[in-house]
This record gives C-alpha cells, sequence and structure tokens, in this order.
C-alpha cells in the first residue's frame, strides 16, 4: 500500500480523496493555486504545495507542476478526483513515466475510451448496447429508406460534418424521410460545405441512466447498478438518484452484467461509468467516463462500500473487497448539487461565506468544502456542496431531502438551493416520472422570463 | 577546541564570535563560516547563521506544508544569533526586491556539485543572470534575475523544495 499520495484536484472531491486516504492510513498531499491557499483541502491534508497562479490551466492542469509536486513530496500515487486532469490520457502516461501510480484506468484504456468514436466501437464490439444507425454516410434516399425500415422511426438526419446541434433533422415517418432528406443534404452542404449525411435512430423522451462499473485491472469486474441522472441543465446534472426509479432488477441485472463483461475483457482498473440513454425499455450507449464520477456517493450510499478506497487498493496492486454476489443494494439514495449561482439565470455567483451550517441526522452525507468566512473563488466550478440522503425507500429519501435542505445554511451568497426546494413539491419529482428534457421545460414554465439563455 | 585550551583563549573566542555575529547582523548577511588554524591540534570552526523563521514560513503554510529543509539554525552563539533574529519581522516574500520562484520544484544553488554557485550575497547581477535552477520533471530550469541589482539575501537552501511563489532571493 502506498504511505503517501497526492491528491491533483481542489473543492469537495479533493476532501473526499483525503477523507477515504486517511481512514487508511496513508498520508495526503494536496496541490493548490495561490487563489486557494486558504481552502479547505489544503487545511485538510497532511502536507501542501502551491504549485501556481490562479487560472486553471497554470495551477491544477500544468502537468509539470503536479509531478514536480510529487517529486519534492514524495508522494507515490497521484489521484485525479473528477475534471481538470482525470481523463487526460497523456498526463496519464507522464505520470506512469516518472514511476508515480496514477489511481485509476491505464492510459491506453482513457485513450480507447475517451474517444467518442472509438469508444462506441469498442463498446459495441464488446457487446454493449448502442444507438442504431447507419456507421457513416447515407449516399442517397432508397439506402436511407432501407435502413430506417431496419431501425425504425423516428430517425435523425445529422450532417457527418455538422455538430452543435446544428444540421439536424429528425424525421418520424418514411413520409417525413422523403421531405427531409434531401434538404438535409443540402443545408449540410450549404453550412460545411459537406453534403454528407449520416442517420441514427432519434431517442425523443430518453432518460439518462449510467451504470457503475468496477474493475480489478486483471480481468474482473464487477458493476454497481445505476444512477438515473436525468434531471440535467445545460447536459449538467443537477438531482441523481440510485436506484433509478423506472429500472427493474431483471433490466438492472441484464446491462450491468453487459457492461461488467465489457470492462472485464479489457482488464479495465478502477472505477468507470457507462452512460446510456434509456428508453421504452432499452439502453443505448453514449460514453464511457474513465474516472469517479461527483454523483458516486449514491451509489455508495446503496451498496455501502467506499469507492475511492477501492480506487486506491486496487491501484495499489490489492484485490477488490466486493464481489459480484455480495453487493446488495440497500434502500434508496439522491444527491442534489448546490452550486453558488444566482435563480433564475444560474449566473455564478463567487463571494464570502458568512455562514455555513450542514444538515445532520440519519442518512444525511454532507460533501462540501465550504466552512465560515470561505471566500469561493471566482476561477473554478460553482459546485459547493454535494448533500446526499439515503432512506429505506424513495419516500423515505424524498423526505429526508426536504428534512436536509431545510437545516442547511449557506449565506454571504447566492445558491441553487431554492431550485430544489421547488423540485420536491412537483408530483412529477416525487413519482420518479421525468426525461432528460423535463428540468429545461420546468425551468422555462417555472422561472419564465428570467430564465434565459445568458 | 582542544579540552586544554586556557581561559584567556576561550574568552577571546568568545569574543571573537561575538564580533562575527555583530559583523553578520551589520551587512545584513544571512551566514559565515570562519577557520582560525592556531596548530596542528587546535583549530576554532565558527559557523554563525541568522536564525529565519519568517522563511520557513512563507515557504510553508503554517498549517501543512511541503517538507522542505528548515534553513539550518544557528550554529551560532545563543545571545548573538537571538539579536540577528529580531531584526527580520516582514515576510520576505512582500519585499519589494523578493524574488520568488516561477514554479514548484527542487533549488540548486550551483550548476553541479561542488560548482561554484551561481551567485552569492553582495554579487551584482544584471537582468537575466542565471540565479539559481529549479529542478522539475527532472528539468532543470534556469531561474533568470528579473531585473539587475545585488543579492541582498539568499533566502533557501540548496536542494531545498520550494512552491510556487515562495520567496527565493532579495534583490535590490
Amino acid at each position: 500500500m502506498f504511505d503517501k499520495i497526492l491528491v491533483a484536484n481542489r473543492g469537495e472531491i479533493a476532501l473526499r480523496v483525503i477523507r477515504a486516504a486517511r481512514e487508511m492510513g496513508i498520508v495526503t498531499v494536496a496541490i493548490h493555486s495561490t487563489a486557494d491557499a486558504d481552502a479547505m483541502h489544503v487545511r485538510m491534508a497532511d502536507e501542501s504545495v502551491c504549485i501556481g497562479p490562479p487560472p486553471g490551466t497554470d495551477s491544477y492542469l500544468s502537468i509539470p507542476s503536479i509531478i514536480a509536486a510529487c517529486e519534492v513530496t514524495g508522494a507515490q500515487a497521484i489521484h485525479p478526483g473528477y475534471g481538470f486532469l482525470s481523463e487526460n490520457a497523456s498526463f496519464v502516461q507522464i505520470v506512469e513515466d516518472h514511476g508515480i501510480t496514477f489511481i485509476g484506468p491505464t492510459a491506453a484504456h482513457i485513450r480507447i475510451l475517451g474517444d467518442k468514436i472509438t469508444a462506441k466501437e469498442t463498446m459495441r464490439d464488446l457487446g454493449v448496447p448502442c444507438v442504431p444507425g447507419s456507421d457513416g454516410g447515407v449516399p442517397d434516399l432508397a439506402a436511407a429508406r432501407a435502413l430506417c425500415d431496419e431501425i425504425g422511426f423516428p430517425v435523425i438526419v445529422k450532417a457527418t460534418a455538422g455538430g452543435g446541434g446544428r444540421g439536424m433533422k429528425v424525421a418520424r415517418s418514411a413520409a417525413e424521410l422523403e421531405t427531409s432528406f434531401r434538404p438535409a443534404r443540402s443545408e449540410a452542404k450549404a453550412a460545411f460545405g459537406n453534403d454528407e449525411v449520416y442517420i441514427e435512430k432519434y431517442l425523443g423522451t430518453p432518460r439518462h441512466i449510467e451504470i457503475q462499473v468496477f474493475g480489478d485491472g486483471k480481468g474482473r469486474a464487477v458493476h454497481l447498478g445505476e444512477r438515473d441522472c436525468s434531471l440535467q441543465r445545460r447536459h449538467q446534472k443537477v438531482f441523481e438518484e440510485a436506484p433509478g426509479p423506472v429500472i427493474s432488477a431483471t433490466e438492472r441485472e441484464e446491462i450491468g452484467k453487459i457492461c461488467a463483461d465489457a470492462v472485464a475483457r479489457i482488464n479495465y482498473a478502477g472505477a468507470g461509468t457507462v452512460e446510456f440513454l434509456y428508453e421504452n425499455g432499452a439502453f443505448y450507449f453514449i460514453e464511457m467516463n474513465t474516472r469517479l464520477q461527483v454523483e458516486h456517493p449514491v451509489t455508495e450510499a446503496i451498496f455501502g462500500v467506499d469507492l475511492v478506497r477501492e480506487q486506491i487498493r486496487v491501484a495499489a496492486g490489492l484485490p477488490m473487497a466486493f464481489e459480484q454476489e455480495t453487493l446488495k443494494i440497500n434502500g434508496h439514495a439522491i444527491e442534489v448539487r448546490i452550486n453558488a449561482e444566482r435563480l433564475p439565470d444560474f449566473a455564478p455567483r463567487p463571494g464570502r461565506i458568512t455562514q455555513f451550517h450542514a444538515p445532520g441526522g440519519l442518512g444525511v452525507r454532507m460533501d462540501s468544502a465550504l466552512y465560515d468566512g470561505y471566500m469561493i473563488p471566482p476561477y473554478y466550478d460553482s459546485l459547493i456542496a454535494k448533500l446526499i440522503v439515503h432512506g429505506r425507500d424513495r419516500p423515505e429519501a424524498l423526505a429526508r431531502l426536504r428534512r436536509a435542505l431545510a437545516e442547511l445554511i449557506i449565506d454571504g451568497t447566492e445558491t441553487t438551493i431554492p431550485l430544489f426546494h421547488a423540485l420536491l413539491d412537483e408530483p412529477d419529482i416525487a413519482q420518479g416520472e421525468y426525461t432528460i428534457h423535463w428540468l429545461e421545460t420546468w425551468l422555462e414554465e417555472a422561472l419564465g422570463e428570467g430564465h434565459r439563455d445568458t | 577546541m582542544a579540552d586544554d585550551t586556557p581561559n584567556k583563549t576561550h574568552a577571546d573566542d568568545v569574543a571573537f564570535i561575538r564580533a562575527l555575529a555583530e559583523l553578520l547582523n551589520e551587512n545584513d548577511l544571512t551566514e559565515l563560516e570562519v577557520k582560525r588554524d592556531y596548530g596542528a591540534e587546535d583549530a576554532l570552526n565558527v559557523r554563525v547563521s541568522r536564525k529565519q523563521k519568517i522563511v520557513t514560513s512563507a515557504v510553508m503554510p503554517a498549517h501543512a506544508a511541503v517538507p522542505a529543509p528548515v534553513p539550518t539554525p544557528a550554529a551560532a552563539p545563543a545571545a548573538p544569533s537571538q539579536s540577528a533574529q529580531t531584526e527580520i519581522s516582514e515576510d520576505p516574500a512582500n519585499l519589494p526586491g523578493a524574488v520568488t520562484s516561477p514554479m514548484v520544484g527542487t533549488v540548486y544553488l550551483q550548476a553541479d556539485p561542488g560548482a561554484p554557485a551561481f551567485v552569492s550575497i553582495g554579487d551584482k547581477v544584471s537582468e537575466g543572470d542565471t540565479l539559481l535552477i529549479i529542478e522539475a520533471m527532472k528539468t532543470m530550469n534556469h531561474i533568470p534575475a528579473p531585473r539587475g541589482g545585488t543579492i541582498k539575501r539568499i533566502l533557501i537552501e540548496d536542494g531545498a523544495a520550494v512552491e510556487y511563489g515562495a520567496p527565493l532571493m532579495i534583490l535590490e
């Protein structure tokens, strides 16, 4: 086991890693920018190194500084947290080349699974269901018709050279395909100088369901069920729960096994998440995250495991502390992400915290780097706290969330706490009936004029 | 010092050391080493250095820190060392002449072990002259003088670990 690890991150996730390491008797090294000299992760770590000025590119993303910090402190391993360098294959390669252990998958795995196209090819080859489509350009209407007969409507016609939502047309029937295929091509030509289009099955009202996997790097892997993270605003998750309100035990077992087997076959090491869109009982792979996720605590709550501890163990060459047979779901967990943002426009609100009071009691977990008098710097992510509740079932978890939110006090800046109070009053949330579009639609209606794109 | 050193010589030695300490203070030096050979078996070796509490706390925040070697305090007599210490009260990083570290790494004051130091206290340097080396990721980074001036103080020891922003030298 390692004697000393360096945590290459900040905020609540740095604390999360420091806590796990401390329980394991491992000395921790925090890195920080000049803006974070008084940050909680610096205070909580055994040692700290200032690695650069405030901008992330000069500090938390500065690979030479982080390697040098390992060298001067003698840290044997690096935990990357999430974000920053956690999915940067060249960083992992440099870490490995310096004889330091990266707590996470290999550079090769990150490279393969981090690229959307190679990830999709790899996952499909490993038996993971993907969004059916043309896998390349569709030359003419006849070919388009033949494909749609096979995959079924609705479909979406996309420009191969397009991106960012431009050059896309949805066709809900054969008739619509007739009228939209040629315009899609000419629009693609006009917009991107290339008239090639491809066709995919269109998912109108999917949920975002992700499967937590964990591998030992030696051909063994397990799954830890799913998380439903459908409640998103601009592709940012705000509310996550496990187990998913609409996923049956049979579905969980099937898709979980597919994912676990897939990562086992490539000798994947550590925590990973296989993300899917889910509609009408079918899973469609979107991407894989080769790291610990922000919302990992809901999985920890219902399985009673410490995923960071497992990451460190596996990185040190030890076996996983659990097997598929011993992993049993206990109850229901929900996480809400509290951001220093002003409603209704979600504008970031850095500033000094005058009072912070974390909720407590049975089944409540608060992962946050806040403290009284803390100055939220303007340079980084606006996530300031994660409130996680665990109950025997979903209604109990919802009631506990309502109770805990009422206890929570964060004064001195504006936060997204009122959003969660409002969401808990919504029947759809109470019943777990939402898709990936639900939150944006609701915000549009509930917040109306004030909720505009910035 | 030999055991049979007469009392008179001992008193002389104390006076000598005291004078050295005063010299250290007057000239704003951090360290001074003198060797006197009285005879084959009889030598006096004195190293007077100024205790630099503030440097330590600047390089290493009080709560948690890089295990940088603490600048060796006083192989010097207690009394003069104390009087030297009282003079420094401000954080060297905030002094107008402070040269701070542009990166995390290990400091080397000379190009190779055994080679002469790039600069010594009292040296005049021009802008761009190498002051020291910081090793990071097995790369030796020459740290140039940001401006011309005189080296007033050297705040770090050879082989010390430094953070970004740590004060290295006072150049005025």
